[in-house]
């Protein structure tokens, strides 16, 4: 135990006095901070719905010049397109040009985009380069028909104001969620389902490395004639899997704490990502940090199977795959979380790591199911840690072309 | 302290590679482990070392068996492997700890090393910054820094200047006259003869020879003799010998600088002696032959290949 500890120490030592890693555990976490201060400094009333006080007005200029410039051309006989009606709508400018040509001029030199309008329900739209996210014609759509309604309510005697205020009768509603809200929880957990897995593959990846280079710089020979092959796996299995929760709790602490703090300001805009219920996160501490465990100790005796590190990601390759399938039916299930599907991936060690706290945040969990999950997962844990130890102790000594899983597992069965 | 290693066999998959190799050394004496690249030596070492488990056979320590954990073994790896992108002190300071020093301890014993192989001024740089031969000489302080009961030096010399090579011939020595138990492996010949009383030379997963050198040096040398004649050169001496004294001597051996002669059988050296005397020889160098450690080694894996 005490050689463990020695180890641990070592190669948590190794992680923390990394000048790389220090850095990017800093940046991120300060990143993560200042952006979730900004709307305490900078308006984003626009995404937020929150102006700031005593920064409400903003000069003239300032508006003109952050505002999109529509032109149009009404070739319609009755001229349907009303400039006092088109001016009403915020943050637009719109610019009457006499023809098609001057419009497609105008549009090339730079407004943002142009609308020739040829009958009452009809029109041509001119845009220079159309963006993925291009939502012109959907807002002019909405312009016409109100125009159309205006025109036709006019034509026919009737109250536009009455016909519209009917269409638009508001109804109130008072929801009671009687167990979770699935519609808010979905997104945090999509977040933390992607955190978990990048937190196994990159940490993963690195402990493999970390064995492969001890391996191919020998100084395994000399290890493993002063400690034994537990003491070294689990050391080092166990100071990544330390210093990567201080990585990751310092980064998602540092932005989930700067979200609490600037919550207001945010107008809770990202609550669906930032606002993440206590009980979630202990789900996330424990199971997240009981898979990551579980494929360390897979990804540590994956590394001692090969000599050189370019030979790693073969060596990983069948782990990857299945890191990979867990990853895409945890998301897939994410819209399912009460489906048989889920219920049994939620207890096998494998993907118990994203799928049981996505339960537990959206689903319906008796509270005996985690409980299970939980002893299978540190069962499975000590299993992948003990049998990593043994390909280990097998696999280190062992230079010279890859060892293929199979073949380390059979050795082990014959040398039992 | 007396180690016994006795009938050791290792298989790996279904191929043994050791079948039953045997040896013994002691405090205070070095022993010579040699054998060709692939003979079983490293293996021997890891089984010793507990890495690997002996299939069959036992190992001994003061009649005993040898439970590695409970010594301290210093292990130099004829591969050289520490960290390259750590710093020297700490990666001794390390290895010290998990050989069972405490910190204190570790850190002080590693800077006497250091300072007694003459690396102390790299204590603080990054392994991979250093030469080969101070990566040697660090490698070799890492070995000793725990005060081990038990060292092995797997090729301690490879890498080494002639004057690195005295620094660590001196450590060696030291280490011999401490009454530690020393086993040495080495394709270095000369260095094996210099320190080792006995040797074990290991071919092909057996022990094919072994026992204290001066008595193997005198096996070998038995009925042996050598001859150099001022007037006559190597060619013309052995042709003149294999005429005129075919009934006492034949020629087993040319060196740089004389002829190897055996003994016909019931024959003498004064017999010899006197014939060449009668001769018109002028005998410039006459006596008994004592092979050196190479010539035994290459005599007796040659003759067990081509037994084989």
């Amino acid at each position: 135990m005490r050689k463990f500890w020695i180890v641990l120490k070592y190669e948590l030592r190794d992680y923390l006095n990394s000048k790389g890693f220090v850095a990017m555990t800093l940046l991120l976490a300060i990143a993560g901070a200042v952006l979730l201060f900004l709307p305490r400094f900078v308006d984003m009333s626009g995404f937020t719905g929150v102006q700031i006080v005593g920064n409400g007005s903003q000069p003239e200029d300032m508006e003109e010049e952050q505002k999109t410039v529509f032109g149009y051309v009404d070739l319609t006989e009755s001229g349907i397109l009303q400039e006092e009606f088109l001016q009403q709508v915020p943050g637009i400018e719109w610019k009457r040009v006499d023809s098609r040509e001057e419009l497609e001029l105008s549009v090339k030199a730079g407004y943002d985009a142009g609308f020739v309008v040829t009958g009452p329900t009809e029109y041509e739209y001119y845009v220079f380069n159309k963006s993925m996210s291009d939502s012109n014609t959907v807002l002019f759509n909405g312009l016409l028909q109100q125009l159309y309604r205006i025109d036709y309510c006019a034509r026919n005697g009737l109250d536009v104001n009455e016909i519209t205020e009917m269409y638009n009768v508001p109804i109130t509603v008072n929801e009671q969620i009687l167990n979770k809200d699935t519609g808010s929880n979905y997104w945090y957990c999509y977040v933390l389902v992607i955190v978990v897995f990048m937190l196994i593959t990159l940490y993963g990846q690195m402990i493999a490395v970390s064995v492969t280079n001890e391996k191919s710089n020998r100084a395994i020979e000399v290890l493993v004639t002063s400690t034994t092959p537990n003491s070294l796996l689990f050391g080092k299995v166990i100071a990544g899997a330390l210093g990567s929760l201080a990585q990751v709790g310092i980064i998602l602490g540092a932005t989930l704490l700067s979200y609490q703090v600037n919550r207001e300001q945010w107008g809770g805009a990202l609550d669906m990502f930032l606002h993440v219920p206590g009980e979630v996160l202990v789900a996330f501490a424990f199971f997240g940090l009981g898979g990551y465990l579980f494929y360390a100790f897979l990804y540590g005796a994956l590394g001692a199977l090969v000599s050189k590190t370019e030979d790693i990601s073969k060596s990983i390759s069948g782990l990857m795959t299945v890191i990979m399938v867990v990853y895409f039916f945890s998301l897939i299930q994410l819209s399912n979380v009460d489906g048989p599907v889920i219920k049994v991936l939620s207890y096998l060690p494998v993907s118990s790591y994203s799928t049981m706290f996505a339960r537990i945040a959206m689903g319906t969990v008796a509270p005996w199911e985690p409980v299970v999950s939980f002893l299978i997962l540190a069962a499975s844990i000590f299993g992948a840690g003990v049998l990593g130890a043994k390909i280990y102790r097998m696999g280190t000594l062992r230079y010279g072309n890859p060892i293929k899983i199979g073949t380390a597992l059979k050795d082990l069965k014959k040398s039992e | 302290m007396k180690l016994d290693v006795k009938e050791i066999r290792k298989s790996f998959g279904e191929k043994e590679v050791l079948h039953g190799v045997s040896f013994s050394v002691e405090s205070g004496k070095a022993l010579g482990l040699l054998g060709r690249n692939g003979a079983g030596k490293t293996t021997t070492i890891r089984i010793l070392m507990d890495v690997f488990h002996a299939d069959s056979g036992e190992i001994l320590i003061d009649g005993k068996k040898f439970v590695p954990a409970k010594f301290q073994i210093g292990y130099l790896p004829e591969e050289r492997g520490l960290y390259p992108k750590r710093t020297v002190i700490d990666q001794m300071v390390y290895l010290a700890n998990l050989r069972g020093l405490n910190v204190k301890a570790a850190r002080e014993s590693a800077k006497k090393w250091l300072a007694r192989l003459e690396v102390s001024e790299y204590e603080t740089r990054k392994l991979e910054t250093l030469s080969k031969g101070n990566q040697q000489k660090v490698q070799l302080a890492a070995t000793l820094v725990a005060n081990p009961d038990i060292v092995i030096l797997d090729e301690p010399f490879s890498g080494l200047d002639p004057v690195n090579s005295q620094i660590l011939k001196d450590v060696v020595s030291e280490l011999i006259t401490d009454g530690k138990l020393v086993i040495f492996s080495s394709h270095q010949m000369s260095y094996v003869e210099e320190f080792c009383d006995n040797i074990a030379i290991i071919n092909q997963g057996e022990v094919v020879l072994d026992g204290r050198l001066k008595e193997i040096k005198k096996e070998y040398g038995r009925d042996r003799l050598v001859l150099a004649a001022a007037n006559y050169e190597q060619g013309q001496l052995a042709a003149k010998l294999e005429k005129e004294f075919g009934d006492f001597v034949t020629v087993s051996g040319r060196k740089k600088e004389f002829l190897v002669l055996s003994l016909a059988e019931g024959h003498t050296g004064r017999e010899v002696l006197k014939r060449l005397a009668e001769s018109d020889i002028e005998v410039e160098r006459f006596g008994s032959y004592e092979p050196s450690l190479n010539d035994i080694f290459v005599a007796k894996v040659g003759e067990e290949e081509e037994h084989a």
